[in-house]
């Protein structure tokens, strides 16, 4: 269980960051709210909460980085899918190596520090 | 859990950002799926909703545009120095405001905000300094230009004549302007009767319903409660959208990012 010191730094990262993980996941294959949700928490990342999740798929679909569909379930009720796009494929490409590159900073300035 | 309380809160809370009806329809339908997936609280899952209504029109929005096209100046102030005996209220202010913007003039209490917007409405002088309006001005003063003993529509009816409205007219688009800032009931109450947040508000609607060219606010929110306050600022920036040159003098600092040139006082006369 996260203190709420760390949970408020880490939500500040998955600021950052939520997108991409999102668009991360979209680009293995399309989801809906809920399973994204679901799969972002088994990723390691955190309960992530709709209050959080919605808004970033929202300015997603704003910015063409995905497509959504409504689909009926087998006997369920019918899900909003979303669907990366070629748009949201090179945001994915090109953001997430600036992530990676940031990141690795981070880590050598950690390990310099003395860090984990 | 039923759940449907809260995505009614969120519904308006979602009209009350400005978004159209069938965008309302989706976010509540985004909201409502996923709740019946996860068999969460609503206020866990998604907080309250009208700040869950915010962070979603914030998304959809986008942040500020820069790429908004804005006008010719409508309002310029050079130099604008004022002292008060001893006491230095402003000194060498400059400020210029175009068509189709908003300034926000901020600062601590007694930094010279008002006094400002007094010179640039021509109230008082400045003791060095020129202002110069392109176009028509209307200022709305901190503590009302309101008449306790005439009805709102009375007011509408009397700024309009002013620009040669009929009284209908007036009062069609009085209370239209009323409506927008969340102010139904436009009745038979005098105005020296009406709460301090009404009163604003009908302070408001007169300097708005001439549709001048420059817009002048000295805290335009006095007495507001949040809901009239998120009103405020989306008839704002309407209004900017119109082409309006807007000036608010405000301590609010939560909106500056919605406004497009920031004046701090404190700064500039430090």
């Amino acid at each position: 269980m996260l203190s709420a010191v760390d949970l408020d730094r880490r939500n500040q990262w998955l600021r950052g960051i939520l997108d991409l993980c999102v668009l991360a996941l979209l680009a293995r294959d399309e989801s809906y709210g809920y399973e994204l949700g679901q799969a972002l928490e088994r990723a390691g990342l955190g309960a992530i909460q709709g209050g959080t999740l919605y808004p970033v798929l929202l300015r997603l679909q704003r910015t063409g980085c995905v497509t959504t569909r409504w689909q009926e379930g087998d006997g369920g009720p019918a899900r909003k899918y979303y669907r990366i796009t070629d748009a949201g494929r090179d945001c994915l490409a090109r953001d997430g190596e600036d992530w990676l590159g940031f990141a690795a900073s981070v880590a050598k300035l950690l390990d310099e520090g003395g860090g984990p | 859990m039923n759940a449907e309380p809260w995505l009614a809160l969120l519904a308006g809370e979602l009209r009350r950002q400005g978004l159209a009806d069938p965008q309302v329809a989706t976010v509540v339908a985004d909201v409502r799926a996923h709740l019946r997936d996860s068999a969460e609280d609503p206020y866990r899952a998604f907080g309250a909703p009208e700040r869950y209504a915010a962070a979603v029109a914030e998304s959809l929005r986008g942040p500020a545009s820069h790429a908004r096209p804005v006008g010719p100046v409508r309002l310029q102030a050079d130099g604008i120095t004022k002292r008060y005996g001893r006491r230095q209220v402003l000194r060498d202010v400059n400020l210029t405001v175009r068509a189709g913007q908003i300034a926000a003039v901020v600062g601590a209490n007694g930094c010279g905000k008002s006094t400002l917007l007094n010179i640039c409405a021509g109230l008082i002088s400045p003791d060095a300094g020129t202002v110069t309006v392109h176009g028509t001005l209307s200022h709305s003063p901190q503590d009302g230009g309101t008449a306790p003993y005439l009805l709102p529509d009375e007011h509408f009816a009397l700024v309009g004549a002013g620009k040669g409205l009929t009284r209908d007219r007036s009062r069609t688009a009085g209370r239209a302007r009323a409506g927008e800032l969340g102010w139904q009931d436009v009745g038979a109450t005098l105005a020296g009767q009406l709460s301090g947040g009404t009163r604003q508000k009908l302070n408001l609607v007169m300097s708005t319903l001439t549709e001048p060219d420059v817009l002048l606010l000295d805290e335009p929110y006095q007495g507001f409660d949040r809901g009239a306050y998120v009103n405020l600022w989306q008839q704002l920036w309407r209004l900017r959208d119109d082409g309006k040159a807007i000036v608010v003098v405000t301590h609010m600092l939560n909106e500056l990012d919605q406004v497009d040139i920031v004046l701090d006082l404190t700064e500039a006369n430090s």
